[in-house]
């Protein structure tokens, strides 16, 4: 099975040498997906010999997910694992996707977070009531909704490929998930938190909120 | 009151044409848009001058005022001309989400 690991990246030139260094360890084929950052990542990210695509303008996490995973099915991958570029995932994790994906039980991945790992008390609060809610509304319930660690192959993409274009695509992903009656399993994940104020804020949670409530309506 | 209201609405229409015409004249309305603003506003100011135009009106649809007809329309209006400015901006930003990906792509 060909994997191929996509990175979207935003802003992250702190971290993302890190990130791709560990990832490539694995010896997969990696592809960044530079989401018109401002500051040097998308220069960090092409000293390594990986595939580096750039938007020339950020459109969001959702729209540089899928432009690395066409990407990637384009060039012949089987399953794409989607790793956040703020070193929020332990690349050490990155075995248990890979292990998974070769049971070949699910076409969708998610990685989930526990208190246990140092999950900030508000976050998961907020994260288990949407969850809660996409359990009442589509009958499918994933423990964390929102964390951006998952796999997917290309039958399921085919079948989940979404719409949004910012941080909604987790969601989105668990919603077609649901709706398209895809295999999925999930799998526990450690996190680090190195940066407080980056990641989904109670602004975009909002408005994810409202997206469900659109989904619900429309998918 | 009701003249202190008919002349700021009379301002408000008259500044409104002169945007459309300035709008035209920097090339961002063609003829057919400055035209069809330049009709909306004019009306507006005829029918603030002689709210008794719209008498009939009000009174075939059951209104008690012609101020009430125009808070009316100028409502429907509002809401209508909101709801095409979402609908187009979700176009725009759909192709422009599209190029932008299809030129990352196309560059691998």
């Amino acid at each position: 099975m060909k994997i191929f690991i996509v990175i979207p990246l935003f802003n992250e030139e702190k971290h993302v040498n890190n990130v791709i260094k560990e990832v490539l360890n694995y010896k997969l084929p990696v592809v960044a997906v530079d989401d018109g950052s401002k500051d040097n990542s998308f220069n960090v990210a092409s000293k390594f010999k990986i595939t580096n695509l750039r938007h020339e303008i950020n459109l969001g996490k959702g729209a540089a997910m899928k432009t690395g995973a066409d990407y990637a099915f384009s060039k012949g991958a089987d399953a794409v694992v989607f790793m956040d570029s703020d070193g929020q995932h332990a690349p050490t994790d990155l075995q248990k996707f890979i292990n998974k994906l070769l049971d070949r039980d699910c076409d969708v991945i998610f990685g989930s977070r526990n208190l246990n790992y140092g999950v900030p008390l508000v976050r998961y609060l907020g994260n288990k009531f949407a969850s809660v809610l996409v359990s009442l509304l589509f009958g499918i319930y994933v423990s964390d909704l929102i964390c951006g660690y998952r796999a997917v192959t290309k039958k399921g993409y085919q079948k989940i490929k979404w719409e949004s274009t910012g941080y909604g695509v987790e969601t989105e992903m668990v919603v077609r998930t649901a709706r398209t009656k895809s295999k999925y399993c999930e799998i526990p994940i450690e996190t680090i938190y190195l940066d407080k104020v980056k990641g989904v804020t109670i602004l975009d949670a909002f408005g994810i909120l409202l997206q469900v409530i659109k989904w619900r309506l429309t998918i | 009151m009701i003249i202190g209201l008919q002349i700021v609405a009379i301002l408000f229409s008259l500044s409104m044409v002169y945007f459309a015409v300035h709008s035209y004249k920097r090339g961002e309305l063609n003829g057919m848009e400055v035209t069809g603003w330049i009709v909306v506003w004019v009306g507006t100011t005829i029918i603030v001058v002689f709210p008794e135009l719209l008498q009939t009106f009000a009174k075939t649809f059951l209104f008690t005022r012609v101020f009430d007809v125009m808070v009316v329309g100028g409502f429907i209006l509002v809401i209508s001309m909101v709801s095409m400015s979402y609908l187009r901006t979700k176009r725009n930003e759909k192709k422009l989400e599209e190029l932008v990906r299809k030129l990352s792509l196309k560059s691998k």
